[in-house]
């Protein structure tokens, strides 16, 4: 791995790790910094933006590790979100069990619905499997909106605040903290999966799946176990989005919202650990400024009420199809080549 | 070669600026504003895009133009101006509850929704805050039980029992039990027309012989109109919005299955918008229940209306839709004109709106637009009637007087 000019590694175990210079540390401590001190200084609206940003990234690294490490292609994960989310809605509702049964389970049960779906990986890829995944979506929630009794149906089902050793989380800023936890925690283990035995071989599959079982890798285990962990990321973040909401209903997870968490992870650049937050964010911020835009050029212009408010999806897509042209390998591309410029600095070419 | 670098950077550099813009829009728009005290904000949550933007569009144009009336003609209310703080929700679920937080973070005293999906995905945010809200269209799930949410008008399920009571007191001429067939969108519009339906029909005497689903952006209603036809409806009742509604009556008269069944719409349907979609002839003898009066009646607020539209939104002359959300201006004004009245301007809190706002409503007539507006305890319900429409040669001609809609006893979760 690149290091400053005059930095080396004089053991594995240094060689390997993930925060490598002091700089590395100063530079997480301040993060930490800043991210455990937005709430003193941000309101409910953007503190409730980051929370969803945060539950956006969780959900991204699933797919990431899905479809950016291992290659399945899955056009279906608000569908596998929306199973994590009703199961912590139903669990935590219904039956009155603890928050954090609710977010596990919600993981769990993801993930096996994942695998599932995810066994027609074996014989399919690309676009066969990706439209075996949009089947995911619609019959989960098909199964949602008529599994009344149980998932409230189109009525939706209420979703009580998660309390975790007596301490409730009712308000944005206590979530925000319980989400970064968690995305940190995500963020940390799809680093450190992308390293192990099981990382590699997502990485020759997804690379030349032939040659990856030539060599002794098991397809049909590490496929199914890529679905599972990828499922179950969405699970949790399924989970945390219920009790964040405090309300669920089926139209919260759209075919829509599938298509854009691929956008997301291309955006920030699949098949890396930084993609996805790169991505999100990208994407969550360029949609919030673009809320504000009609609102504003017609308050600054004195233009009649709706006269622009089709500007904001044209310039979306707009951002979206420069962005790809001008940097098609993602943001993280781009990060590395700001590191690596970084690195040489100041004699950086 | 330094060219296309040229062209990079520039492109990174607008991105950049972009990204960097966003706080300060935001700063412009959102809760660092400094406050006023000759202004009230008031926040609307409106699906000017999205899949239910025929409807919103025309919503959206309505309250916002009601309110430039009010503050530039009436000088506010009370003497305040009000401060419009408006977001596209673009009929998503996920940006509704990020707009409720940003809404109550700016400083709003009360919100409004144009659609009942809207609504259900902003209800639980508002009401842990106790932050009043009400939905133009409203789904019985919102207001039962009453908490903080209200709906401006009945709900569909409501619309359900008008038009199942008329078709039985005007329209049935068989024996025994009409046969009706329910075709509803697949969301909160559908389900509170099914929740009224599964409530009321066995004890009005109708017999519910099956209920499809559509989804809003549907293009194709073949196959559940087969299904419907090979059970021979006498009747076939539509909860949806104008788009799937138009798509379904096509479908219907190409298979033979109307004219020969009624057909009734609930009011998130029954519009100009449809007519013009499905076309004045296939949608001819459609008969549809909708709380408002029509455009070119004689009421107080119709010229007024009828100005504004046509000076500043000529395109959506003619839309009831219109109608509906220039009442829900007029009625915002009205609770907002009783809440600084009743507590002054000084102690005004959402919570302070709500209970000497909202709740000391009381027959409100709202420019005759629609019925009138009164908060009655343990109904959430602001006006409580309706009126059944039949479209003839194009036009949606009202075929009633106002028809009292009581409060449904509904149980949810």
């Amino acid at each position: 791995m690149d290091l400053p000019a005059g930095v080396r590694n004089f053991s594995y175990a240094k060689d390997m790790a993930i925060f490598r210079t002091k700089t590395h540390w100063a530079m997480l401590l301040l993060l930490f910094v800043v991210l455990f001190t937005l709430p003193l200084y941000l309101g409910n609206h953007w503190l409730n933006v980051a929370n969803f940003v945060g539950i956006t990234i969780i959900a991204v690294t699933g797919l990431n590790i899905l479809t950016g490490y291992c290659g399945q292609l899955s056009i279906g994960h608000a569908g596998f979100i929306a199973v994590g989310a009703y199961t912590s809605a139903v669990l935590t509702n219904r039956f009155e069990l603890p928050f954090l049964v609710g977010l596990i389970c919600a993981g769990l049960l993801a993930g096996f619905v994942g695998m599932l779906f995810g066994i027609p990986s074996v014989r399919v890829k690309g676009f066969y499997l990706a439209i075996s995944t949009i089947a995911a979506q619609i019959i989960i929630i098909w199964v949602i909106n008529h599994w009344t009794n149980i998932t409230g149906g189109f009525n939706g089902i209420a979703v009580p605040e998660p309390v975790i050793a007596g301490i409730t989380f009712d308000t944005q800023g206590e979530f925000f903290y319980l989400i970064v936890a968690i995305t940190i925690l995500v963020i940390f283990f799809a680093k450190n999966l992308a390293r192990t035995r099981p990382g590699r071989a997502f990485i020759a599959i997804r690379d030349n799946d032939l040659a990856a079982e030539v060599m002794g890798i098991n397809l049909f285990r590490y496929k199914l176990l890529a679905f599972f962990i990828g499922c179950f990321l969405a699970g949790i973040a399924g989970s945390l989005m219920a009790h964040l909401m405090g309300f669920l209903s089926a139209e919260n997870f759209h075919i829509t919202d599938s298509i854009l968490y691929i956008g997301m992870l291309i955006i920030g650049g699949m098949g890396t650990t930084v993609g996805p937050i790169f991505g999100v964010i990208f994407i969550k911020l360029l949609d919030k400024g673009i809320s504000f835009l009609s609102p504003t050029l017609e308050g600054a212009f004195n233009l009649p009420a709706g006269f622009t408010t089709g500007i904001g999806p044209m310039v979306f897509g707009l951002v979206i199809i420069l962005f790809l042209i001008i940097e098609p390998r993602g943001l993280a591309h781009r990060w590395q080549l700001f590191k690596a410029s970084y690195r040489l600095w100041p004699f950086s070419y | 070669m330094n060219c296309i670098k040229l062209s990079k950077a520039t492109g990174l550099a607008c991105l950049a600026l972009m990204l960097i813009s966003i706080p300060l829009l935001g700063a412009g728009c959102g809760s660092d504003s400094e406050d006023t005290v000759d202004k009230v904000k008031v926040g609307f949550s409106i699906c000017y895009t999205g899949v239910a933007a025929e409807k919103g569009r025309p919503m959206g144009n309505a309250k916002l133009d009601c309110i430039k009336y009010i503050n530039e003609e009436l000088g506010g209310v009370a003497g305040y101006e009000i401060e419009v703080i408006w977001r596209d929700n673009e009929y998503d679920a996920a940006k509704a509850t990020t707009i409720i937080n940003e809404l109550i973070d700016a400083g709003c005293l009360m919100f409004t929704t144009n659609s009942s999906a809207m609504m259900t995905a902003s209800a639980e945010t508002a009401n842990r805050e106790d932050f009043p809200g009400f939905a133009v269209f409203s789904a019985p799930a919102l207001t039962n039980p009453p908490q903080h949410i209200y709906a401006q008008m009945p709900d569909y399920g409501d619309d359900w029992a008008a038009f199942a009571n008329y078709y039985l007191e005007n329209i049935w001429q068989g024996e025994g039990e009409p046969k009706m067939a329910l075709h509803l969108l697949n969301n909160s519009t559908g389900a509170g027309a099914k929740a009224a339906a599964d409530l009321l029909a066995d004890d009005l005497g109708i017999d519910l012989v099956t209920v499809e689903e559509h989804d809003a952006s549907t293009i194709s209603e073949i196959d559940s109109l087969t299904r419907i036809m090979a059970l021979d409806p006498d009747v076939l009742y539509i909860s949806s919005t104008p788009q799937p509604t138009s798509i379904i009556l096509k479908d219907a008269v190409d298979l033979g299955l109307y004219p020969g069944v009624t057909v009734g719409l609930g009011h998130a349907s029954i519009t100009d918008e449809l007519v013009e979609l499905a076309g004045a002839d296939v949608v001819e003898g459609v008969y549809g229940v909708y709380p408002t009066v029509n455009w070119g009646d004689d009421v107080p607020a119709m010229d007024k209306m009828t100005e504004y539209c046509q000076q500043y939104h000529p395109e959506d002359y003619g839309n009831m839709d219109y109608i509906t959300s220039w009442a829900e201006g007029l009625i915002v004004a009205e609770i907002l004109r009783l809440a600084i009245e009743n507590v002054g301007i000084e102690n005004l809190t959402p919570q302070a709106v709500e209970e000497h706002g909202f709740k000391a409503l009381n027959n409100f007539n709202v420019g005759g637009l629609h019925g009138p507006v009164t908060y009655t305890a343990g109904d959430n319900r602001l006006s409580k009637s309706v009126r059944v429409f039949q479209i003839s040669g194009g036009e949606i001609m009202p075929i009633t007087g106002w028809i009292d809609a009581p409060q449904i006893p509904y149980v949810f979760d």
